[in-house]
């Protein structure tokens, strides 16, 4: 009949003809109803299945309800089952502040109307039903995410590739020309050699655009000699672009790390000083790369400049050029099981990576 | 006797643009070319040139990888790493590898000058030093 799938709900009471009654109630929710006649066949269930509501008298041998909400509350994977409290004593206002304490997302005093039973249970079972879906789209966005980051990275390496190698050489060539012409200066006229000397400082120019556009798009140092001389490289290369003075510490037993990982800390670093250059207003920046543990990585980006816009005192606002760029560096740390950290005042912002490495990292010294 | 170069690029335009600066000297002459490391390496150890112009990114092995085992055959053979991605940081690597200079491709204008000053001591007598490195296996 219908195309969702499916909750499971609980019932737990010590007398059968209750189960019974509760069944009955909630047959016409079409869920899946699960019977317990005891706290402990109550856990054993919550161990065992995903369970969306959990119905439960409080009053029950050995095991009594309220007991039972707190065990299921200790549990993380237990925090978000809704747990509706059914009894016919306790009904002080006391008891039932006890119980919501506990979690409790409801408390019903017996007799029960059915009707009201049933609208309740089925708002819960709806919650989680729409709960686990968000979950399930938040993992396929997740993944989605990661792929077109990995994509992303793939078509940036192509590009600069292609840039390398098809006109690369065009400027080689351009430039050896030049130097065999300019050997024979003095063969040529002034105005002549005056051509040429410019068209030799077009070529140089030519050549440093492409260069400047093929490194930002992917550095060429890091899959040939790795992370470091190339996070060294960008840093030259942005401070002349920039007048930012960067200041690059980078521990030498770091070494090779798995491409993935070289890649993301190198575009975390490439988003780090971009930020500082364009939002901080600072005029120096500090790189610091260092294995904090044995298999820890960690990088740390610092600049002098404002701080972070602040909304609610927490730093970025989703919507501008920061917030993207950082949940971009989020997602990327997130894939390889890492971490990011902001911290931003007045005085400036660091931002601290930590990403595990499978290999531990030891001085060679 | 002219001094014999092995050029190394995976890219045709700059190995014939290269021709043309080498061999306007005429001591200099191109005894092989290959497009990639390995091709290179075994170019290196069948021609015994004088001298390698070596590229740095080429499919396969890199310009310096290909520099170390070179210079582990023979270390007296000036390589000059001709990139474009010439840096402080890639000569440092370069050097390590035993490339003795590295030219810019996108400012080629000093190459020719750099190459006569890395052979200018070896024309007398550390030529003759060069070659012994080959041991008995010297062609021509």
């Amino acid at each position: 009949m219908r195309e969702q799938e499916k909750v499971n709900i609980l019932m737990v009471d010590d007398q059968p003809g209750k189960l019974l009654t509760y069944e009955a109630i909630l047959n016409e929710l079409d869920e899946n109803l699960i019977k317990a006649r005891s706290g402990k066949e109550a856990l054993d269930h919550l161990l065992r299945t995903d369970i969306a509501v959990v119905l439960m008298d409080v009053s029950m041998p050995e095991l009594d309800g309220f007991q039972l909400a707190d065990m299921i509350r200790q549990h993380p994977r237990f925090q978000k089952i809704a747990i509706i409290f059914i009894s016919a004593v306790h009904l002080t206002d006391l008891d039932r502040l006890n119980a919501y304490q506990r979690g409790a997302v409801d408390y019903i005093s017996v007799p029960v109307v059915p009707e009201l039973l049933r609208a309740k249970v089925r708002v819960f079972a709806d919650l989680h039903r729409k709960t686990q879906q968000l979950e399930t789209l938040n993992r396929d966005l997740r993944s989605l995410s990661a792929r077109l980051l990995a994509m992303q990275d793939e078509e940036r390496r192509h590009i600069a590739r292609d840039l390398h190698d098809s006109i690369g050489p065009l400027i080689a060539a351009l430039s050896m020309n030049n130097g065999m012409l300019a050997q024979q200066t003095k063969k040529l006229g002034p105005d002549v050699a005056d051509v040429l000397q410019q068209n030799n400082q077009l070529v140089e120019q030519l050549s440093k655009d492409i260069r400047t556009i093929s490194h930002l798009l992917h550095p060429p140092l890091l899959d040939e000699i790795g992370l470091l001389p190339a996070i060294k490289m960008f840093a030259e290369g942005f401070a002349e672009r920039s007048s930012v003075k960067v200041d690059v510490e980078l521990s030498p037993e770091i070494g090779r790390l798995p491409p993935n990982v070289e890649i993301s800390v190198f575009r975390v670093v490439q988003e780090c000083l971009t930020n500082v250059y364009r939002h901080s207003g600072s005029k120096t920046a500090s790189i610091k790369i260092a294995p904090s543990q044995e298999k820890l990585l960690t990088v740390q980006v610092r600049d002098e400049g404002k701080g972070m816009p602040r909304t609610n005192g927490v730093p970025a606002s989703p919507g501008s050029n920061h917030g993207v760029g950082l949940s971009g560096m989020r997602e990327r740390l997130r894939e390889l099981g890492g971490t990011l950290e902001i911290k931003s005042s007045e005085n400036g912002t660091t931002v601290i990576a930590a990403v595990p490495v499978a290999k531990p990292m030891v001085k060679n010294v | 006797m002219r001094t014999r170069f092995l050029i190394v690029d995976d890219s045709e335009l700059v190995r014939k643009s290269l021709r043309t600066v080498l061999q306007a000297n005429p001591d200099w002459e191109i005894c092989g070319e290959a497009a990639d490391g390995e091709a290179a390496l075994k170019l290196f150890s069948e021609l015994h040139p004088n001298i390698v112009i070596l590229d740095f990114q080429m499919p396969g092995i890199n310009g310096i990888e290909t520099a170390r085992r070179m210079s582990e055959v023979a270390p007296a053979v000036p390589i000059v790493l001709f990139t474009q991605h010439a840096s402080p940081d890639l000569e440092r690597h370069a050097r390590e590898a035993g490339i003795r200079s590295v030219v810019s491709k996108t400012d080629a204008f000093p190459m020719v000058g750099m190459i006569e000053a890395l052979l200018g001591p070896a024309e007398s007598e550390p030529a003759a030093e060069g070659s012994a490195d080959y041991g008995k296996g010297q062609a021509g």
